[in-house]
């Protein structure tokens, strides 16, 4: 409880008069708030997420990684490319909840001193919104999860199903749970469809390649939350850049 | 002798929850040849009772038949094993989840394309004419809503229930609603005996499940809903988060609380409760956590802090001591209207003690109460209690 408490006393940086900038580092998401963040394969959407969770993990808050796109094993190494060692947290401030061992015929994550909540089919959508839950209550609430990503459900439900889902798991998030970013790739859902999904969020983050092939990322809207639209460079694999993109642990303000 | 005979002969005609409280209420357990649905409308842990329903049957020694979407048998079949031991020849899988993940599957009822309703049903036919399961499972029916049109699944629906109503099955389909509306629920209601609806709720960061039964002939048993837990080797128990065992000074609450739990502590000061006593039942598939107040009146302050959230009432009062019924029921009016409560005649032992009905009659609250006579410092009476007191939560109409 005591550290509920802590987590509130976390003001986001965007308060009235300011603005939120590009790239939105973790301290602009308001408690009890969903985003979007769309962008076409390759272009960094991990990267973004895993500067997000450092950022989180190292300013205190707990994290839940929902990932039914890339081994545990893996996310773990491609964290120590921006110097963050998951498992130093894990079980204690971070937890996974694996969708995709199972489904990959990988060998699950069975280390005992990691628990790792697994969710056997992308196709058990049921059992994935029980596994969130439960890791959610098991570091204590308020959590910040990461969902990567979404586009990998529709390769084996309905766009109904999927829309069902997310709306029931992002109400019970900003209900009881704190907040949850989906990420979502642009260009293989129709328009339709991604509208559906921005309609479900409260905020939506875009990424993209300019024609020169670099990578930039923007607030679309953050509902409640005055922010910056410019387009900022979404950085490269140097470190430097990495923490870049990721935004410094030290959060930054724009004066009012 | 002849109790043991009776369960036997009930475990024949009726598949058991292996819960007993739940067991007592279904007069034995769901009837064989009838279909079961286990039903929410948002995610809840409602897997975990299809697997101890089949896991119940499989320790009795019953062939069950598991209908795996989701899960390829090795990996299911290592996951039951938090249901501890089990002869595993007794549960047979219809593999409908390695085609789906690419892999060869060692299992003898495969389904080679999930995207043939025809496939899916001959294969789940075939192995139920076979194996004559006396339990089966679908896990799910979500998958199939999912991948057919409705009609199509409400068929396969009808046509399993056939089968397996001509073999004595006890057939349970797990669906959660994502994608039909109420007509389509209705369909499949009208093609089932009993719905057995989920509920997980999360509140204070704490994860809270419960289920109802609803038996949908007219007149059919229909359950409160029922909050319960699951625990490693155990299962599926009912579970009480809060028990609060409360009554006038001096009535032997704290004594209840200790002779009733496997474990206990109390907070006391010279022999009487100043702030509290807890401990924890295991009994007939129930978990209850127990919480004695303090009876005097000072310590009022903490008794509404334990007054939240109750599941149920122990009233306990000295059987010897009428003129402190006035104070019992006071105290009941305090933890609020409508809860279950039991009253229990304490030291019912001791001269001058008053009988269970002279109680009920000058307690004043009113004719369908409970009155259980207990001796708390010997043992008896807490058990039975508190079996009344669950049963009262279960409830039934």
């Amino acid at each position: 409880m005591a550290s509920h408490v802590m987590l509130h006393t976390v003001i986001p940086s965007a308060g009235v008069g300011s603005l939120a900038s590009n790239p939105p580092t973790i301290d602009i998401f308001p408690d009890n708030y969903s985003v979007l963040l769309s962008g076409p394969p390759g272009v960094g959407k991990f990267e973004y997420f895993l500067g997000l969770v450092k950022q989180a993990l190292e300013t205190g808050r707990r994290v839940v990684f929902v990932t039914l796109d890339i081994h545990p094993s893996e996310i773990r190494t491609r964290a120590k490319d921006i110097a963050l060692d998951i498992s130093n947290f894990e079980g204690h401030t971070f937890l996974f909840v694996d969708c995709y061992s199972a489904m990959s015929s990988d060998k699950p994550d069975q280390d005992p001193r990691k628990r790792v909540y697994q969710v056997s089919s992308f196709s058990n959508l049921e059992g994935i919104g029980m596994a969130i839950a439960k890791a959610s209550n098991e570091l204590k609430t308020p959590v910040m999860l990461f969902f990567y990503s979404a586009s990998t459900l529709f390769l084996h439900n309905s766009q109904q199903a999927i829309a069902k889902f997310m709306q029931i798991v992002t109400s019970r998030v900003k209900t009881h749970l704190g907040f949850i970013a989906y990420a979502v790739h642009d260009g293989v859902h129709d328009p339709m469809t991604m509208n559906l999904l921005k309609s479900l969020v409260d905020g939506v983050i875009e990424a993209r390649f300019t024609e020169g092939l670099a990578r930039e990322i923007r607030i679309h809207h953050l509902r409640g939350v005055r922010s910056d639209t410019t387009w900022a460079t979404l950085g490269h694999s140097t470190e430097t850049n990495v923490a870049n993109i990721a935004g410094s642990v030290i959060p930054r303000r724009l004066g009012p | 002798m002849s109790s043991v005979a009776s369960v036997v002969g009930e475990s024949r005609e009726k598949a058991n929850t292996g819960i007993q409280l739940l067991d007592e209420k279904l007069n034995g357990g769901f009837p064989r040849s009838s279909t079961l649905l286990l039903f929410s409308e948002i995610p809840a842990e409602k897997r975990i009772f299809a697997e101890h329903f089949v896991m119940t049957g499989v320790k009795n020694n019953e062939l069950c038949l598991y209908v795996d979407f989701f899960r390829a048998p090795q990996l299911a079949r290592r996951e039951l094993t938090k249901f501890g031991s089990y002869p595993e020849g007794n549960l047979v899988f219809v593999d409908a989840t390695s085609s789906q993940l690419l892999l060869p599957s060692s299992e003898k009822y495969v389904i080679k394309d999930v995207g043939s309703l025809e496939e899916i049903l001959s294969v789940t036919v075939q192995a139920i004419r076979e194996t004559k399961p006396q339990r089966v499972v679908i896990d799910s029916v979500e998958f199939l809503a999912d991948r057919f049109p409705a009609s199509k699944v409400l068929d396969f629906w009808k046509e399993l229930t056939t089968e397996a109503k001509a073999v004595g099955s006890t057939l349970c389909f797990l669906f959660i609603n994502w994608t039909y509306d109420s007509s389509g629920i209705r369909h499949m209601r009208e093609m089932t005996d009993f719905v057995v609806e989920f509920q997980s709720t999360i509140s204070g960061g704490v994860m809270r499940s419960m289920m109802r039964i609803e038996e949908l002939r007219d007149g059919g048993l229909k359950t409160n809903w029922v909050p319960y837990t699951f625990k490693d080797l155990v299962g599926v128990t009912v579970y009480f988060p809060r028990v609060l065992v409360t009554g006038p000074f001096n009535a032997g609450k704290s004594t209840v609380v200790k002779n009733l739990c496997n474990t206990s502590v109390s907070i006391d000061r010279m022999g009487t409760t100043v702030a509290f006593d807890y401990g924890n039942v295991t009994m007939m598939g129930l978990e209850a956590e127990v919480f004695g107040t303090p009876g005097q009146e000072r310590f009022e302050f903490i008794f509404k802090i334990f007054a939240r959230e109750v599941s149920g009432i122990l009233l306990v009062v000295d059987a010897t001591h009428p003129e402190d019924f006035e104070r019992a029921r006071k105290m009941l009016e305090l933890v609020g209207p409508g809860l279950p409560f039991v009253v229990m005649a304490n030291k019912s032992d001791l001269p001058g003690a008053l009988s269970p009905e002279k109680i009920k009659e000058s307690i004043g609250l009113g004719d369908g109460i409970q009155v259980v006579a207990s001796v708390a410092t010997k043992g008896v009476g807490l058990k039975e209690a508190m079996k009344v007191l669950a049963h009262q939560i279960i409830g039934v109409k």
